[in-house]
């Protein structure tokens, strides 16, 4: 049996959708790889170069047409039951149109949802950037030589802790009067007023913080590892000896340097704040009343709690279009500036 | 390619290597060859000679074992040794019986419902599972995915056997679709028995009385919280409102409102129970937002609250979590008693699912689920109150819910649904949580007036409550 040779496909692809193909960095990656794990002489039978044995067609096609249709398959069927009339718990796929849209756009709670996911995109990204830029400094200064590696484990160890551990430890901590923060603040004499995740108008700000500290170790591991290229110690060691300053160093050498670094970062923590769910389920299940609430914990309460599974389906393929619109072209940008 | 061709036999063989070495529990036909010395008579001489014989042992196929496939929430401390209950009564009748159960961690039934949502979508029920009454188990009838049992219910005579409220929260269009094995009443008011015997007060009745009790004890301890509680699961919010709205409208109006049959902008009672539900939080512990039921709970034998208003639930909550004992360190009153003394409830029941595998085997089970000798042992460590009304109060060892039993005993006409096994459909009560826990924190009596009829026509409650009748 014989089928179109992948490299062959990946042509096409190429030839006839050039500038999408492109989005994809690393489809010359790939193609490159194939090409070199299929040699054109297999048995010492010459065979066409575009030609697919049965085997190669298992072992490089099958698995990309599963992933093509559990992923843009279930994709499209969300749209699908978005646009139906599915409410209760028996499917029902009756053609609704976008009635669940309009029902989300006229719900107070949706734009609440919409400005905490913002609030999500824009305080879980910059902070953790900068914080995690002045700490991989710090830890490269190496003030404490003998002690470095043990800090280095100590900030990358809440990375390994699931959400819902760090969740609930830091809702214990927030308790306003048993908390340990107030307990200490009022150890040291200061009566706390602060009433962390239970104001709702700061709830989210709070909710933020615990993300920022679970991912600050991961980000400082990103920044330092794209400290280490060779220019750049060349660069730094320059400077150095012209005795520039260490904050001059790190503005005017070291950030404007590691931009390859810093956009793979951003991408990472970009998707990791949009799809935030585990926190705000655990720590304020969207409360106090609905104030930190987010898209994707509506979602879940829309289709498993009021039965509304076409709007859940609605909200997800909202949630898919933010990701879309802001998210992936920047991820893609940022892919391939990390390849060049 | 001949690598990978190889690589793969190997693992194929490896498989098969590895399932041979599995234990072998299925009984197999048999062929056993022996060798059997006969002696054969040939004319005259006797001779011995070796026969093969074949012998073919037919295994009897084992009589399929009747099983039950069972799907409930009851996985907490304190519901799991209720739900052994069950089981162990069902056992003593029914020995033979294999019940699988798949039990779902996580209360309240949100991700029961995850789990159960999808199997019954692919076609896969199990034979039975909790539920709710109310809207929560019209949302399953309508879906089609329970049979009615009006057989099975008139052979117990059932309807008679349980109060009517009970019965009628069960039935959707004139079929009984589930059996309730409990109720669980929402509005007591549980309070430290020390602090009111400390400051010589008497359990608050009514509003009224509520607010010039938490005066009086904000008066002599202000550290302490006046009334517990948790609003994490948005639905503790509602429960205090609805003692506080049940006082207002009174029970008929407070049905028909559920119902969706007033408007929430010209219903006076309505307004007037939200700004009284907003003089409340002055009382009411600062960080309700992050606590669960439990949790808030807890906080009146911890010494920071003083009561809270709660389901019958708590009292295993407040004994077993707390080292409290009913009647002794904590008491409790259902809550308002005027003007008229109304218990909020909803049942745990179940019924038996559309296209069920074990259909006989389930009518069985729930033969046992509505007897006496479930009912005692189950409810009596679950919390809840006896679904059947003509069991004895005194089999519960608390004095609350002797009393409670006897009242309903007594009164089986003053039950209406609560907040769970609601009234409104589900759609709308989650959005009506969130609305009223919102309130709390950020009152605006009018816009959440607005709110709350907004959601009655969005969710089209008036014809989707039509199915509840009350009295």
């Amino acid at each position: 049996m014989q089928f179109p040779h992948p490299y062959r496909i990946l042509k096409i692809i190429n030839k006839r959708f050039r500038s999408p193909s492109q989005w994809l960095a690393l489809t010359s990656i790939q193609g490159r790889q194939v090409s070199a794990i299929t040699s054109p002489v297999v048995r010492g039978r010459k065979r066409r170069r575009d030609q697919l044995t049965l085997a190669e067609f298992l072992v490089f096609v099958v698995p990309l047409l599963i992933f093509v249709v559990i992923l843009y398959g279930t994709l499209i069927w969300t749209f699908y039951v978005s646009l139906a009339n599915w409410s209760g718990i028996a499917a029902n796929y009756e053609f609704a149109g976008f009635k669940w849209y309009q029902s989300l756009f006229n719900n107070i709670r949706f734009w609440v949802d919409v400005q905490n996911n913002l609030k999500w995109l824009i305080l879980g990204v910059i902070p953790t950037v900068f914080l995690a830029i002045f700490l991989a400094y710090l830890l490269e200064l190496a003030p404490f030589p003998a002690i470095e590696s043990y800090i280095r484990t100590l900030i990358l160890y809440p990375v390994a802790m699931s959400f819902i551990v760090t969740g609930t430890i830091w809702s214990w901590m927030y308790e306003p009067k048993r908390g340990v923060f107030n307990t200490i603040l009022s150890a040291l004499g200061v009566q706390s007023q602060l009433t962390y995740t239970t104001n709702p108008s700061t709830a989210t700000y709070w909710l933020i913080l615990i993300f920022i500290w679970q991912y600050l170790g991961f980000a400082v591991i990103i920044v330092q590892s794209s400290f280490r290229t060779s220019e750049l110690q060349e660069m730094i060691e320059a400077a150095t000896v012209d005795g520039a300053s260490k904050l001059r160093i790190l503005f005017s050498i070291i950030i404007p340097n590691i931009r390859s670094g810093l956009l793979v970062l951003v991408s990472l923590l970009l998707i990791s704040t949009l799809k935030v769910f585990d926190i705000v389920y655990i720590v304020t299940f969207g409360g106090p009343g609905i104030s930190t609430d987010v898209l994707s914990l509506y979602m879940f309460i829309a289709t498993f709690q009021q039965h509304l599974v076409s709007m859940g389906a609605a909200l997800g393929v909202i949630i898919f279009l933010i990701a879309f619109i802001i998210v992936i072209p920047y991820t893609i940008y940022a892919l391939r500036r990390w390849f060049e | 390619m001949k690598k990978i061709f190889a690589l793969l036999s190997a693992l194929m063989i490896f498989s098969m290597i590895l399932s041979a070495c599995a234990p072998q529990t299925v009984v197999q036909t048999v062929v056993v060859t022996e060798v059997v010395t006969q002696e054969v008579v040939v004319e005259g001489t006797p001779q011995v000679k070796e026969v093969v014989k074949t012998v073919v042992v037919e295994a009897t196929p084992e009589p399929k074992k009747p099983q039950l496939i069972i799907f409930n929430w009851w996985t907490a401390p304190g519901e799991r040794e209720a739900a052994d209950a069950m089981y162990e009564a069902f056992k003593a009748k029914y020995p033979d019986v294999e019940i699988i159960e798949n039990p779902t961690p996580g209360g309240g039934g949100v991700n029961q419902r995850v789990v159960l949502q999808a199997r019954m979508t692919a076609g896969l029920p199990p034979d039975t599972f909790q539920t709710l009454g109310g809207a929560e188990l019209k949302a399953y009838v309508d879906a089609g995915q329970l049979e009615p049992l009006d057989d099975l219910w008139a052979q117990l005579d059932y309807a008679n056997k349980i109060p009517g409220p009970l019965a009628k929260a069960v039935t959707v269009d004139g079929h009984p679709y589930v059996v309730p094995l409990n109720m669980h009443i929402q509005n007591i008011l549980y309070y430290n028995k020390a602090l009111f015997d400390e400051l010589q007060l008497t359990p608050p009745t009514n509003y009224d009385e509520l607010v010039a009790t938490c005066e009086a004890i904000k008066a002599a301890k202000p550290d302490l919280a006046c009334i517990g509680l948790g609003s994490k699961e948005k639905w503790g919010d509602a429960f205090v409102f609805d003692a506080v709205f049940m006082e207002e409208a009174g029970p008929a109006d407070y049905v028909k409102f559920y119902k969706g049959e007033l408007d929430p902008a010209t219903f006076e009672p309505f307004k007037r129970s939200l700004e009284k539900f907003q003089a409340l939080a002055p009382y009411i512990n600062t960080d309700h937002a992050g606590l669960t039921w439990d949790q808030a709970t807890a906080l009146l034998p911890g010494g920071t609250a003083a009561m809270t208003l709660m389901g019958t639930w708590a009292i295993g909550a407040l004994e077993k979590g707390g080292g409290w004992k009913a009647g002794m360190d904590f008491g409790a009153v259902t809550f308002p008693q005027k003007p008229e003394r109304i218990l909020l409830f909803h049942p745990d029941t179940y019924g038996l699912a559309k296209g069920a595998p074990n259909p006989e085997t389930t009518l069985k089970w729930l033969e046992v689920v509505a007897s006496p000798e479930l009912q005692i042992p189950t409810d009596v460590i679950q919390g809840g109150l006896f679904a059947r009304t003509d069991i004895d109060p005194t089999e519960f060892p608390d004095p609350i819910r002797q009393e409670l039993m006897q009242y309903v005993r007594d009164n089986p006409d003053k039950l209406i649904l609560d907040q769970h096994g609601s009234i409104a459909p589900s759609s709308f009560t989650s959005e009506y949580w969130n609305v009223i826990a919102s309130f709390l924190v950020q009152p605006d009596v009018n816009a959440t007036i607005q709110q709350v009829a907004s959601l009655f026509q969005q969710f089209n409650v008036k014809d989707a409550s039509a199915w509840y009748q009350w009295p």
